[in-house]
């Protein structure tokens, strides 16, 4: 019998850089942020020289090329080495410049147009548009290209910038934090950077004092007061309060990064298994110490059924729990325990409020019966930003945690399911009710014919009873395809929270169409007028872009596939509201 | 559900207003078969720019679901337009009965259109399996290839070939094509009998090796019968168009025929 042997994959079997050398290391020890590093106390199997050679990258940026794009997610940290970096403050530069794609809706004449406009052959591209707009600074390295800025004169006199030295550290939170970047940073100078990746950062932040202190400390003064602010049951609180708050709030990081990798392995070799591969915050029965907010992803709660555990429901950015526990603990009942388990799925990012500061600034407001102050188990998540039109709804959710609790098998086997492939995630996507569908096309059909004339779905997918979710972007409220994109081709729109791809600046790298978990970005070769692919003059291989539903953001009809269905079967869904609202949506 | 009363009572209305208006009209000694004639005709081009709507998904043009309640209820009330119109189920004059023949062909097809896409789409669902109506000729390719890959090695493993002589004269040809069709459209089971019958047959004459390359073998069966079932009924769901469609076409063409005569020689 022959055996299949391979050594065990090792954490730094795929190094950020490939062009990094040890002479670069020696070279990076000396730098004075990396030398204050402490680095006998990092253990032996995660030494500073590995980090180093392993987790950076040295970066060249030329005049005006972008380093960081606000509102892309980013897995990576800056420092810089020398040179000059600009950051563009409020309000920030216009999406075209940043290499993003202008939404502009058709109106009805141009959306005529389009019947005799439309080409016999698919994926067709004028690459005379390539040349004028793309402002990709390509690069032999496929993901270390850049979009620049064409007139930086013009950008320093329109917009106000602040400068970023030698030593400066920045995009760590974002990094860390699974948050969009919150500012563009352009090359006011040829400069060369240090960039992290985020495996990296945790470790130097986990092993070095210096690091950990400067990292939480802009954390606690950048971003943590201004989110628990925004949040419904610390809103109440004035500055000084929300500042106790903030400095109190201690920061917790549970499953990995890139789960997403992992997950589409495990899923193709049908080897999810819900305990298994999510990490557990906290345990039914256990003692409450504090109130756990979720900051970026999702966490799975879930109860001990029989002999396994049944999700009940799962919380989502902006969503807490615990403070039921608590407060009926602070109201004097005895030996109160957590009633249910919570696990990661995936990568969860939590804020632990402990007890002590929910009990002094959070309780008193409930029982002093003001505006706001109800008590209420867990609260409504921020207003989705995949989500258009979704009413900023405040107060409680729409079901109890006791109806969530109260549920049979039946009926939380829906959201068992969508829990355990992932769908919560998104915001539009496309179920079809099969016992309405007819297998007629006409929604790939009209998909193509407002697409290139190529489908940007397959209308096939998971099922799970008479519902089918197709392999259409979801548009996930964590997108996950968007970190690493090079270029900030693909990038969450501003004005109606879909995620598209600016056919002009995608590279063809791919790496969103290898993150996204569900499978649904996929590279296509484009063609000129007679249909013949168009290829690359150095190696004669055809150029490959990177396509996926963008919810026909530019047709005035919406999305042309729901549109199009003369039975009513398909239709863009957010997964919160199939799951969680307890009510048939439109016959389904 | 609830919208669709909307439609039909517009429809009932329409039709009430058109049948009294023809009332007056022959009470006072005109020819009412001008107006429900030109009612028929609105409403016939109504339901025949539906299919012009579906090929313009870029248009604002009320969505395709709201125009197929428009056109199943429109469909009934063009019939009953007719009936008034002809003032019989069956008009004399060969040209009427042309007319007719595709008039009933089209309303007969439109129906059985709908009763195939209220009740199969359910019927699908109920296999739990899901293919894409083009891709099943590459399914069936597949699974008679994995089949016959077990039917090789089971004579390679066990050294007997009983197994392989009963697929080579039996199972093979339920594996080369879709088969069933006719029984699956009407929602039949034979398919499932027809394999627990050609399975077990062979049982006995099978050593516990070679029973489990059958069970294999019979499992591919079964996954191969739910996408004759699939084909079967996608088919029909996709091929009655092929008759509603031209049969439609056909009343267009000669309705237009038919006015312009009336409007040459009777006016």
């Amino acid at each position: 019998m022959t055996i299949t042997t391979q050594s065990r994959p090792q954490r730094w079997d795929q190094p950020f850089g490939s062009e990094m050398t040890d002479a670069d290391v020696e070279r990076l020890l000396g730098v004075p942020e990396i030398q204050a590093i402490e680095a006998d106390k990092f253990p032996s199997g995660i030494s500073l020289k590995g980090i180093l050679r392993n987790d950076v990258r040295i970066m060249r940026y030329k005049v005006g090329d972008i380093v960081i794009r606000e509102g892309d997610y980013g897995n990576s940290a800056f420092l810089v080495l020398n040179g000059s970096l600009r950051v563009v403050l409020a309000p920030g530069l216009p999406g075209e410049m940043l290499g993003r794609r202008k939404i502009k809706k058709k109106n009805i004449w141009q959306a005529l147009k389009q019947l005799w406009n439309q080409k016999k052959n698919p994926e067709f591209r004028d690459i005379q548009n390539y040349n004028n707009k793309s402002g990709v600074r390509e690069s032999a390295v496929l993901g270390s290209s850049h979009v620049f800025l064409q007139d930086v004169p013009a950008v320093l006199d329109s917009n106000k910038t602040a400068v970023l030295e030698g030593g400066a550290l920045f995009g760590e939170l974002a990094a860390l934090g699974r948050t969009p970047r919150t500012a563009s940073i352009f090359a006011g100078k040829d400069s060369e950077l240090l960039e992290i990746r985020w495996q990296g950062l945790r470790e130097i932040r986990k092993y070095d004092e210096g690091w950990r202190r400067l990292i939480d400390q802009r954390y606690r003064q950048n971003a943590l007061k201004a989110h628990l602010g925004a949040t419904s049951i610390f809103s109440h609180l004035d500055e000084n309060d929300l500042q106790e708050v903030a400095d109190k709030t201690v920061f917790e990081t549970y499953g990995t990064f890139d789960w997403h990798l992992s997950y589409k392995q495990l899923q193709g070799q049908e080897r999810v298994d819900g305990k298994k591969d999510e990490p557990e915050i906290c345990l039914q029965g256990a003692y409450p110490d504090g109130l756990l907010m979720v900051r970026a992803g999702f966490a799975r709660i879930s109860v001990e059924r029989g002999n396994g555990r049944q999700t009940i429901t799962y919380l989502g950015a902006g969503e807490y729990y615990g403070a039921d526990e608590i407060y009926r603990a602070w109201k004097g009942e005895p030996d109160v325990a957590l009633k249910v388990t919570i696990s990661a799925l995936g990568y969860v990012e939590f804020l632990r409020v402990p007890s002590k500061i929910i009990e002094k600034h959070l309780f008193p407001y409930w029982e002093s019966g003001r505006p706001g102050g109800t008590r209420v188990v867990t609260a409504e998540p921020e207003q989705r930003k995949g989500t258009p039109d979704r009413k900023a709804e405040n107060g409680q959710m729409s079901g109890r945690m006791q109806d969530y609790f109260d549920q049979t098998f039946s009926e939380g086997a829906l959201q068992e399911w969508a829990v355990q492939e992932r769908f919560v995630n998104g915001t539009q996507a496309m179920l079809i009710n099969l016992d309405k569908c007819v297998r007629c096309d006409d929604c790939v059909r009209a998909c193509a014919s407002t697409h290139d004339g190529n489908p940007r779905f397959i209308r096939h997918g998971k099922t799970f009873q008479n519902l089918m979710v197709a392999n259409a972007c979801m548009h996930c409220a964590d997108p996950v395809c968007m970190i690493g994109c090079p270029t900030g081709a693909i990038h969450r729109s501003l004005t109606g929270g879909m995620v598209i791809i600016n056919d002009d600046t995608c590279i063809g790298c791919e790496t969103c169409a290898n993150s996204c978990p569900y499978s649904n970005i996929r590279m296509v070769s484009i063609n000129d007028e007679n249909g013949k692919n168009i290829l690359d003059p150095q190696n004669h291989k055809p150029i490959i872009k990177a396509t996926k539903c963008d919810l026909c953001a530019d047709q005035i009809t919406g999305p042309a596939c729901a549109f199009a269905c003369p039975h009513e079967a398909l239709k863009r869904v957010d997964f919160r509201d199939v799951t969680r609202s307890g009510e048939s949506i439109g016959g389904y | 559900m609830k919208r669709i009363w909307g439609y039909i009572a517009t429809a009932i209305l329409f039709f009430l207003l058109i049948w009294v208006w023809t009332l007056q009209l022959e009470r006072s000694l005109n020819y009412s078969e001008f107006v429900s004639g030109g009612a028929l005709f609105f409403v016939i081009f109504v339901l025949c720019i539906f299919n012009l709507r579906k090929r313009l998904p870029f248009l604002p043009l009320w969505p395709a679901h709201k125009w197929f309640l428009l056109h199943t209820v429109a469909g009934f009330l063009a019939l009953f337009l007719f009936w008034l119109h002809a003032d019989v189920l069956w008009p004399n004059g060969l040209y009427s009965q042309i007319l007719t023949v595709l008039f009933y062909g089209t309303t007969l097809s439109g129906i059985l259109g709908l009763v195939l896409e209220k009740i199969y789409p359910k019927l699908l669902t109920r296999i739990d399996l899901e293919c894409i109506y083009e891709r099943i000729p590459r399914d069936l390719g597949e699974i008679r290839r994995e089949a016959e890959k077990v039917i090789l090695e089971c004579t390679e493993k066990t050294g007997s070939d009983t197994l392989a002589q009963h697929y080579y004269e039996t199972l093979g040809w339920f594996f080369r094509r879709p088969r069933f069709i006719i029984n699956n459209i009407f929602g039949g089971q034979n398919a499932q009998t027809w394999i627990i019958r050609k399975c077990s047959v062979l049982e006995r004459f099978l050593n516990d090796a070679e029973r489990g390359y059958l069970d294999q073998i019979y499992v591919l069966a079964e996954t191969k019968m739910k996408i004759d079932f699939h084909y079967a009924l996608q088919t029909m769901l996709k091929k009655w168009l092929l008759v509603h469609v031209p049969f439609a076409a056909a009343v267009m063409v000669m309705m237009i025929w038919h006015l312009i005569v009336i409007q040459v020689f009777f006016i």
